[in-house]
C-alpha cells in the first residue's frame, strides 16, 4: 500500500520487503509496467512512452523450481531466479518485458521468456558487443526500432522531447543516488551499505518521479541522522555484476566493516553515468548505454597496446571509486556460469594488484545455502586486511 | 588423468569421406606450426561460422581455429591438463571449456617459450593476431582472446561484431535488416583494413570474389549432399557428420572442400543405389536436435548404431542453408554479399516459423528435419560449460511437444479403416561436456541410451498394432 505517512527509509524497507508492491498498485490503476533485466535497457524510453520501467529482481531465498522446467541449470543463476519468479507470478503486474543482449543466458533464454510469459509487449534489444563508431550508428538505429515498438504498444508517438524530458528525470535520479553515496564517505559512514543498496534497488521499481521523491526523503532523513550505523572498520568496495541479494553487505557489516562503494550493476555501474543533454536524445542514450556503462560484455580495443595499459583503461573506474571512497579492500562477486565476468577474473585480479587494493574473489551460486560459506571467507579476508 | 581413461578405440565411420578427416585435421594443425616456423604467412586465431573465411583466404592469412584445437584435445582425451592450468590462473571451471583449454595451452606455451610437452599433434601455433567475434550469441567469442592477451600482450585483436536480428513473432525481420546489413558490412570492411595493416598487403577483390563464388557453390553442394541422407536406409549418420563438419567449418572457400563434398556426394549416391546404410537393420531414425557433441565420446554414436538407431540429420554444425532459398539481394560487391549471406543464414527459418503459431526458428528447423528425414526420436546434448548452443534446448523440446506432437496423424488400421493417433516423438537429453571428460560417465550415458531405445521400441510396437 502507498501509505503517504510512511516516508524515507521506512518506505524503502516496506517496498524492499514487498518488492513490486507499488508497481502492482499502479498497474491496478491502469498504468503499464514494463519489466526489464540488466542495466543495458534504456529505461528513459519506457518512461517517455508513459510506462513504468520496473527492474526485475531475483530472490536468493526462493528455490528455483518452475523455471528449471524450461531453462537449463547452466544458465546464470541470477537470470534463472528472475525467470522462475516471473513464471510463479511474483511480477504478474507486468504488461511487457525488455531483455537486452547482455549475455548468452539472456539471448538464448529469450524465447522461453517471450512464450512462457506471453505478455502483450516483449522486446529483445540488441546491444553491440564492441564500442566503436560503426556500433554507435547501429545502436542508434536499434534504439529507434525499440522506440517504434513501444509506440505501437502504447498507441502514441514518443517524441524527441518526450525522451529528452525522461532523460532529465532519470539523470536527476542518478544525481540523487550520487548524493546518497556521499554519506558513505565519512570515516564512520552515515548510511550503511545495506541501507544504501536497498534504497537504490527500490528506486528501480518505482516510476521515476516517485523514485526521485523517495531519494529526496532519504537524503533528508540521513542528513538529520543523529546516530550513525557505520562501524569505523575496514572500508570495502563490492565489485561484480548485478548484486540484488544484500546478504553479502549484511555479512560485511555484521563483521564490523563498512561497504562504502561498489562497481556493480545495481550500484555505480548503472547509477553514475548520466545521459548527455543538449544533443539528440537517441544519440545521448546510445552513448550512455554503449560507452558510459562499463560492462565486460562490451569489448573495447586495447589502445595502449600493453596489458597494464589495457587493464588501467578497462578497470580504471574501480581505482577511481576506491580512491574517492578511501577503500581498504574489495570483494569481487562473480556468478557461476557468468562468461562475461568470469573471463575477466584474472585480469581484474591483476588490476587490483597493480593499484594495491587487497581483493577477495568469490564465486556465487545465488543460493541461500551458500551464504554461510561466503561468511567464512569474508571473515578471513577482513581479518587479513583489518 | 588415468592412462586407461586416455585410451579409446578408433571410431568406426560409415563413409570413406569421414574416415579421411583425421589426417586432414592433423595436417592442418601440423601445417600451422610449419607456417609459424617459415614465417612467410600470417597466422590468425579465430572462430568458425563468421563468414570471414573468404576474406582470410583472399588475404593469404592462415586461420587457426582455436575451438578446433580444443576439440582435438578433447577427442584425444588430453584437455584436462590445460583446463587445470586455466583454473589455476583464476578462471572458473564453469566457463566455456574450449576457451579454458585454449587459454591454458597458450599460457603454458608462452611460459615455456615452446610447445607444452607432448602437445596434441604438435600443439597450437602462436598467432600473429586474433580475430574475435562478438556475435548475438557466444560471449566467450568476445572474451576469450581478450583473456589470452594477458599472456600474449603483443598480439593484437580485431573484434568483429556480427549481430543478426533475433526472431520476433510480431514483426517482420526485413524491417530491420537494412541497418544490420550496413553494420555487418562495416565490420567486415574493418576486418579487411585490419588485415591489410597486419599483413602489409592490399586486398585483391577479384580473388575475394572468386573465394566467395567458390563458397556459395560449396554451400549448395553441401546442402544437396546432406539431403541425400534422408534416404532409407540412411547412408551417413551424425557420427560421420561430426567429421565432415571439418571441411565445412574449418576449410570453407577452398577447392579442397568443394572436392571433398563432391566425393562425399558421389559416395552417398552409390550407397543409396546399393541400399547400403550406416547399419544393416535400421530400426530407428533419430535427429541430433541440438548441442555440441562430447568430442571424447563420439563412439556413443556407434553405440546408438548397435541398437539399430541411426542419425540421418543433426542441427549441430549444419552451418549452411540453400542459397537459392535465401532470397539474397543482388550485389556485385563480395563484402556486401557476405553480409547478406550472414543475415540470410541466421534468418533462414524465420518466415517458416511465423506461419506456425507457437513456433520459433529453432523449433521450426527441428520440425522440418523431423519430416524431411522421417525421424522417430530426438536426441540432444547438454554441455554444462557452453551456454551458446545449450541454453534453450529444453524449451525447444517443450515447444515441439506443445505445437507438433499433438497434431493428429491418420493411420491405416488393420481392417483397412483409417484411425487417428498422435505423433509420438520420444526425446533424450544427454548431459556432459564438450571436452571436460570429468563430467562424463559412459555407464550412465549408455544406460540412458538403453532406456531411450526401449521407449522407441514401445512406440514402434504401438504404431505396429494400429497399422
Amino acid at each position: 500500500m502507498n501509505d503517504k505517512k510512511v516516508k524515507g527509509l521506512s518506505k524503502v524497507e516496506n517496498y524492499y520487503q514487498h518488492y513490486g508492491l507499488r508497481a502492482g498498485e499502479l498497474n491496478k490503476e491502469g498504468e503499464k509496467v514494463i519489466g526489464y533485466i540488466c542495466s543495458f535497457v534504456p529505461v528513459e524510453i519506457i518512461t517517455a512512452a508513459g510506462c513504468i520501467p520496473f527492474r526485475i529482481k531475483g530472490d536468493v531465498h526462493e528455490p528455483i523450481t518452475k523455471g528449471d522446467n524450461l531453462m537449463e541449470t547452466i544458465v546464470c543463476p541470477l537470470v534463472r531466479s528472475y525467470f522462475d519468479l516471473c513464471l510463479k507470478g511474483r511480477y504478474d503486474f507486468l504488461s511487457g518485458i525488455v531483455i537486452p543482449h547482455a549475455c548468452d543466458s539472456m539471448v538464448r533464454g529469450y524465447s522461453a521468456w517471450n512464450y512462457s510469459l506471453d505478455l502483450p509487449y516483449s522486446y529483445f534489444l540488441n546491444i553491440p558487443s564492441v564500442v566503436k563508431e560503426s556500433s554507435f550508428e547501429f545502436f542508434n538505429a536499434e534504439l529507434n526500432n525499440y522506440r517504434r515498438g513501444l509506440e505501437r504498444f502504447v498507441g502514441k508517438e514518443i517524441s524527441d522531447d518526450d525522451i529528452a524530458g525522461a532523460i532529465r528525470l532519470h539523470n536527476n535520479n542518478r544525481e540523487k543516488a550520487k548524493a546518497l553515496y556521499e554519506f558513505t564517505k565519512p570515516e564512520v559512514p552515515l548510511i550503511s551499505g545495506t541501507e544504501l543498496r536497498k534504497v537504490l534497488a527500490v528506486g528501480l521499481s518505482l516510476p521515476i518521479s516517485e523514485s526521485n521523491q523517495l531519494f529526496d526523503e532519504v537524503l533528508t532523513e540521513i542528513k538529520e541522522r543523529k546516530a550513525s550505523p557505520g562501524k569505523k572498520g575496514p572500508r570495502i568496495l563490492i565489485d561484480g555484476a548485478c548484486i540484488d541479494n544484500y546478504s553479502i553487505m549484511e555479512i560485511v557489516e555484521g563483521l564490523e566493516a563498512d561497504v562504502v562503494t561498489d562497481t556493480v550493476c545495481t550500484g555505480t555501474r548503472d547509477y553514475w553515468p548520466e545521459a548527455d543533454t543538449g544533443i539528440d536524445p537517441i544519440d545521448a542514450l546510445a552513448i550512455r548505454y554503449l560507452d558510459k556503462i562499463n560492462c565486460p560484455k562490451t569489448y573495447r580495443e586495447n589502445r595502449p597496446g600493453t596489458f597494464e595499459g589495457d587493464i588501467a583503461d578497462r578497470f580504471g573506474d574501480i581505482g577511481a571509486r576506491a580512491e574517492e571512497f578511501n577503500v581498504d579492500g574489495a570483494i569481487l562477486l562473480v556468478y557461476k556460469f557468468c562468461d562475461p565476468f568470469g573471463f575477466e577474473v584474472p585480469a581484474r585480479k591483476a588490476y587490483y594488484e597493480s593499484v594495491g587494493i587487497p581483493l577477495l574473489c568469490l564465486e556465487s551460486e545465488y543460493s541461500a545455502g551458500t551464504i554461510g560459506q561466503l561468511k567464512t571467507r569474508i571473515q578471513a579476508f577482513l581479518e587479513m586486511i583489518g | 588423468m588415468a592412462e586407461e581413461q586416455k585410451k579409446k578405440k578408433k571410431r568406426r565411420t560409415a563413409t570413406k569421406a569421414a574416415s579421411s578427416i583425421g589426417p586432414m585435421v592433423k595436417d592442418f594443425i601440423v601445417g600451422t606450426n610449419r607456417i609459424r616456423a617459415e614465417g612467410k604467412q600470417k597466422l590468425a586465431f579465430t572462430f568458425i561460422v563468421c563468414h570471414h573465411e573468404e576474406i582470410l583466404r583472399a588475404m593469404d592469412v592462415v586461420p587457426i581455429w582455436t575451438e578446433n584445437f580444443a576439440g582435438i584435445c578433447g577427442a584425444k582425451r588430453d584437455a584436462e591438463r590445460f583446463l587445470e592450468r586455466a583454473e589455476s590462473l583464476g578462471f572458473s571451471r564453469s566457463l566455456c571449456t574450449y576457451a579454458l583449454c585454449g587459454i591454458g595451452f597458450d599460457h603454458w606455451r608462452e611460459e615455456l617459450g615452446e610447445m607444452p610437452p607432448d602437445a596434441p599433434w604438435g600443439g597450437m601455433a602462436r598467432p600473429d593476431f586474433m580475430i574475435s567475434t562478438g556475435q548475438i550469441l557466444c560471449d566467450p567469442r568476445a572474451k576469450w582472446y581478450q583473456a589470452s592477451q594477458q599472456y600474449m600482450p603483443d598480439v593484437p585483436i580485431y573484434n568483429m561484431d556480427m549481430p543478426y536480428p533475433l526472431y520476433d513473432r510480431t514483426a517482420d525481420h526485413r524491417e530491420v535488416l537494412g541497418y544490420y546489413h550496413k553494420y555487418v558490412v562495416k565490420e567486415l570492411r574493418g576486418l579487411i583494413d585490419f588485415l591489410e595493416k597486419q599483413t602489409g598487403k592490399k586486398m585483391d577483390y577479384d580473388k575475394l570474389e572468386e573465394r566467395v563464388e567458390l563458397s556459395d557453390k560449396t554451400w549448395n553442394l553441401i546442402h544437396e549432399t546432406y539431403e541425400l541422407r534422408s534416404a532409407s536406409p540412411c547412408p551417413m549418420g551424425t557420427g560421420d557428420a561430426m567429421n565432415t563438419m571439418v571441411p565445412m567449418c574449418f576449410m570453407m572457400a577452398t577447392q579442397e572442400t568443394y572436392d571433398f563434398f563432391t566425393g562425399l556426394n558421389k559416395e552417398l549416391k552409390e550407397k543409396i543405389a546399393k541400399k547400403e546404410g550406416v547399419i544393416e537393420n535400421e530400426k530407428y531414425r533419430l535427429l541430433w536436435g541440438g548441442g555440441l557433441p562430447s568430442w571424447f565420446a563420439l563412439t556413443d554414436f556407434n553405440y546408438f548404431n548397435s541398437k539399430g538407431a541411426v542419425f540421418p540429420a543433426e542441427t549441430t554444425y549444419r552451418m549452411v542453408t540453400p542459397l537459392d532459398e535465401m532470397d539474397l539481394p543482388e550485389t556485385s560487391d563480395p563484402v556486401e554479399h557476405l553480409a547478406w549471406r550472414w543475415l540470410g543464414y541466421w534468418t533462414f527459418w524465420y518466415d517458416k516459423a511465423r506461419k506456425r503459431p507457437g513456433s520459433e526458428p529453432d523449433v521450426e528447423r527441428l520440425i522440418n528435419y523431423i519430416e524431411t528425414y522421417d525421424i522417430d526420436g530426438v536426441v540432444m546434448h547438454e554441455a554444462f560449460s557452453c551456454r551458446t548452443w545449450h541454453v534453450g534446448l529444453i524449451w525447444q523440446l517443450h515447444q515441439l511437444a506443445k505445437i507438433y506432437k499433438p497434431i493428429p496423424v491418420l493411420y491405416l488400421g488393420k481392417d483397412g479403416k483409417q484411425e487417428t493417433g498422435h505423433r509420438e516423438l520420444p526425446s533424450l537429453i544427454l548431459e556432459s561436456d564438450i571436452i571436460d571428460i570429468s563430467s562424463y560417465s559412459e555407464v550412465d550415458t549408455r544406460n540412458r541410451i538403453d532406456a531411450f531405445i526401449e521407449t522407441l521400441e514401445s512406440v514402434a510396437k504401438d504404431k505396429a498394432s494400429v497399422s
